[in-house]
Formats: C-alpha cells, sequence, structure tokens
C-alpha cells in the first residue's frame, strides 16, 4: 500500500467517523456519498464537521471551497490538496 | 417546477403548522398598540420578540422629528447616496453617531444589512485578501463575504485561540486580513471577548470589524456597546450597526478611526446601488440616538427588565442558553417541541421569537426572548407567569427535563 493510499484511508475514515453522528438513516458512507443531498444534514452542520477536520489536521478550509464539494470523496481530495499546500 | 422544487420540503411543513394555527413565521400585528403591545389574533399580547431593547418606537421626540423631515423633505429621498440620495439629515447623522461612538468617520446604508455587506465587500479585495468569521455570525457577514468573492475561514465561535491557530497557517500569500465578529450575539444573548479578539487580530496584522447591531446602544457604561464594556473601542477598527434596533428606525452604519474607511463610499455596491434611507427614518433615527444618550435611564430600565425576567426563568429551571442580557432564550430539544412551545406561549398572550437549526447556533431549537426598556411591570409579570407555566407544562425545556 503506498502512503498516498494509506493516507487516503485514515482521511476518509476521520471523515466518516465525525459524519457518523449526524447519519441519521444510517445511510452506507462510501467516497461517492452526497454529503448533503444523502445524508439530510444542514449546510451549517458540514461546516462545523469540516472545522474538526481543520483543527484535526491543522490546516484551512476556506468556506467557498466547501462550497464546492458534494461527496465525501470530493472532501478527501479537497483535504490532501489543502494538506500539500499549507504543509 | 424546477425553480420551486427546493422550495416542497419546508412547503409541506409550514402549511401544516398554518393549518394548525402555530405558524410563527406568518405572525401578523393586526394592530400596534404601543411598544410593547400589540394585537395578534385578535388579541392584546405582550411583545418580547421584538428588538426594541429601548422602548423607542413611540418616542415623541423621534415621532415629531419624523413628522417634521417628512413636512420638510418629503417622503423618499429616491435615490442612491452617491447620487441624488444624500440629504443634510444624512451628512448630520454620520456626524452624530461618530461623536457618540468617539470615532472620526461614519458612512450611513440604508439598513444593516447593507452595511455589513457593503464594509466586508467594499474593503476585501477577492485576489489579495482573506475574511476570517465567527463561526455564529449573522448571514449579512457571511453574505458579505460571498460578495466580496474573497477566501473565507471559518474560527470557533467566541473562540480567538481558535482565530489566533487559523490566523497563524494563513498563507503568507494574503495581503489584507479582516475579522469578523459580533458584540452581543442575537441567538444566545451571548457577548464576544472583544477585546481578546482585538490582540489576536492585532498581532496577526488583520483588521477587526464588530456588529453591535444589538449591542449598540445596550451595552457599555454610555452604550456604545460590548466594545466599551471591553474597554476596546479605540481599538476595533470597524464598527457596524443599525438603526433598526436600539434606534427603532430603519438604516445601519459603519464607523472607523481609520480615516481610509470613507473610501467604501466609492467602493461598496450596497452603498452606491441603493437607494438611501428616507429623511423621516433619518430624523427618527437621530432623535432617538439623541434621546437614548441624554437618559442613560433607559439602557438601567433594560438591563433591570432583563436582570428581573432571567431570575425567574432561573428560578422555574428553565434551560436558559447564556448569563443575563437583553436576549433572553430557552432552549429546547426538538422543533417540534419549539413549535408547541411557541405557540403555548402566544396562547398565554406572549410574544416572542422561536429559531430552529440550522438558524441556530446549536443542534437545539430555542425560544428567544427580547427585552425592552418598554416593559412594564404589568408586562413583566404577564412574561413571568407565562413562563412559568411553560415550565410547567413542557419538562423539555427544563433544566432537570431531559432525562
Ligand atoms: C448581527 C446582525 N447584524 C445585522 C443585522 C441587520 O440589520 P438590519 O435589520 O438593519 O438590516 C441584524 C438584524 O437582523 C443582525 O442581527
Amino acid at each position: 500500500m503506498s502512503g498516498i493510499q494509506e493516507d487516503d484511508d485514515l482521511v476518509f475514515h476521520k471523515i466518516t467517523s465525525l459524519l457518523e453522528p449526524l447519519n441519521e438513516k444510517g445511510v452506507k458512507l462510501t467516497r461517492e456519498t452526497d454529503i448533503i443531498a444523502d445524508l439530510e444534514i444542514d449546510s451549517v452542520s458540514l461546516l462545523d464537521v469540516v472545522m474538526d477536520i481543520e483543527d484535526n489536521y491543522d490546516i484551512s478550509i476556506p468556506v467557498n471551497t466547501i462550497s464546492e464539494i458534494k461527496t465525501i470523496g470530493e472532501l478527501v481530495d479537497a483535504i490532501h490538496k489543502i494538506k500539500k499546500e499549507q504543509s | 417546477m424546477g425553480l420551486f422544487d427546493k422550495f416542497e420540503k419546508n412547503a409541506a411543513l409550514l402549511s401544516q403548522l398554518s393549518a394548525a394555527g402555530k405558524n410563527p413565521f406568518t405572525v401578523v400585528m393586526e394592530e400596534v398598540l404601543g411598544p410593547t403591545r400589540a394585537k395578534i389574533k385578535g388579541r392584546e399580547t405582550v411583545l418580547a420578540g421584538t428588538h426594541n431593547y429601548l422602548g423607542q418606537t413611540f418616542e415623541p421626540k423621534a415621532i415629531a422629528a419624523a413628522k417634521e423631515a417628512l413636512d420638510h423633505d418629503g417622503t423618499g429621498t429616491t435615490g442612491s447616496r452617491v447620487a441624488n440620495g444624500t440629504f443634510s439629515g444624512h451628512t448630520k447623522l454620520e456626524r452624530e453617531i461618530a461623536d457618540f461612538l468617539g470615532m472620526k468617520n461614519c458612512v450611513v446604508f440604508s439598513t444593516g444589512y447593507a452595511a455589513n455587506l457593503g464594509a466586508i465587500a467594499g474593503f476585501v479585495d477577492r485576489n489579495e485578501d482573506v475574511v476570517l468569521i465567527d463561526a455564529d455570525c449573522h448571514a449579512c457577514i457571511y453574505d458579505g463575504c460571498q460578495l466580496s468573492g474573497a477566501e473565507t475561514v471559518r474560527f470557533r465561535h467566541n473562540d480567538p485561540e481558535s482565530l489566533d491557530k487559523r490566523l497563524s497557517r494563513l498563507d503568507p500569500k494574503y495581503n489584507g486580513k479582516l475579522v469578523c465578529i459580533e458584540g452581543m450575539y442575537s441567538m444566545y444573548g451571548d457577548i464576544a471577548p472583544v477585546k481578546e479578539f482585538v490582540e489576536v487580530a492585532h498581532k496577526h496584522g488583520a483588521h477587526l470589524l464588530v456588529d453591535e447591531a444589538h449591542s449598540f446602544g445596550v451595552y457599555g457604561e454610555t452604550g456604545k456597546g460590548v466594545s466599551e464594556a471591553e474597554g476596546v473601542m479605540d481599538e476595533i477598527d470597524f464598527y457596524t450597526g443599525t438603526f433598526s434596533k436600539a434606534l427603532a428606525s430603519i438604516g445601519g452604519f459603519m464607523a472607523s478611526n481609520h480615516p481610509e474607511a470613507e473610501y467604501i463610499r466609492f467602493a461598496s455596491n450596497p452603498y452606491r446601488f441603493t437607494a438611501s434611507p428616507s429623511p423621516s427614518t433619518i430624523a427618527s433615527a437621530g432623535a432617538a440616538l439623541a434621546n437614548i444618550s441624554e437618559n442613560p435611564a433607559i439602557r438601567a430600565k433594560l438591563w433591570e427588565n432583563a436582570r428581573r425576567l432571567h431570575g425567574a426563568f432561573v428560578q422555574f429551571g428553565l434551560r436558559l442558553a447564556a448569563k443575563p442580557a437583553p436576549v433572553i432564550s430557552v432552549l429546547l430539544p426538538t422543533r417540534e417541541d419549539a413549535f408547541e412551545a411557541w405557540s403555548f406561549l402566544l396562547e398565554q398572550g406572549v410574544y416572542v421569537n422561536m429559531a430552529i437549526p440550522p438558524g441556530t447556533p446549536g443542534k437545539e431549537s430555542l425560544l428567544r426572548l427580547a427585552v425592552s426598556s418598554a416593559h412594564t411591570n404589568d408586562d413583566i409579570d404577564r412574561l413571568v407567569a407565562a413562563y412559568g407555566a411553560l415550565a410547567e407544562a413542557f419538562p423539555s425545556a427544563r433544566v432537570d427535563g431531559n432525562a
């Protein structure tokens, strides 16, 4: 397993662990899950989850970036990109 | 079709509430009976869900000033501040607000919403600058960030350390940095540690904007707001406020000690492309400002009422969101509870605001009571009685009721 793949899984795992408490309908979380549409969480709750991610990885994810993200996979990719830029 | 699909879910809920006569969003004040009373559904009701903190809606001097302005200057300006919409009343009020706050300059906008939109979008460049906002900031601050098009970073509510961290890890590519907070937050009635925010913002070379929409006239030794109470009036960079709450009119403003701040008059669309406030609204705002600055007893009365109500609610065991303040919110675990509790209070002859997520800071719904200095002893008695009955009828509203 390459370093990136391993990191990818860790980030994915982190995100799903933060989203799980909000997953009231018990949807199976995959990279393709549409965070707002499939989980029926509101946009502010998503911003709050992102704030936890920011503090966990010590990065800043601008609100503008979040509003372009739909799926968990896109969020994982955005975090990787920002981690690279901000490290 | 298409455009309207997204309304379906809420429309169903709202029409259900309306059918049950329990829709908090369609209340009509059928007849206004005074600063704290109106007829709702044919009944005289105590108003405790307004922003009439200083009871200025029927201040005789404000009404007289508005009438005189109507007679002299007409009903409307029919134009924007940068064209034909700046009358002598507008510039006079700008001077008066700047003097009241002890700041160098002031720019009057058509609403408080426009003032925040205009200040943020006017100061911040989409390519060069960055905005950092408290997570619980009002929609107009979020919208101002969007209008600016600049990168926007949220920090944790009332947490200067969270801001510090985010400022520390900012890319050095940014030129200007604007931090936005509020004085008193309108949903819980909690206040910002403005002094600590000033220190953190300035340490990182950022400017600090404080929206004192709810705290102007209300907090501080002379009513200048939470920034005054925190002893940092001279250190904040931009102060925004509204005429729609303590001054009981319509309009908004941005005040500053930076001489350059006035350039937003030429850089801000919410200033340039909307009609200026009408002469009578400007006149009543000015008269209300003079009245509240000459009569500190008005503010003292507001605080006396706030402490009485807060104390009584604590006695009832209600779960309150914050310390005594002109906004006193009771937390409820679910939306359904909130709708029921809200209509329960209305049946008791008391109107308050109801807020549900995501319009609230946390996951809870809330009943938001806004205190007025104009609440009479009779009003307060009726509010206390109604909340006492609420505490009995709704265990979920009590500290001990969530088991
Ligand atoms: C924090 C805050 N800022 C600004 C505004 C907007 O004020 P106005 O009603 O003058 O547009 C409000 C009012 O809703 C507010 O709560």
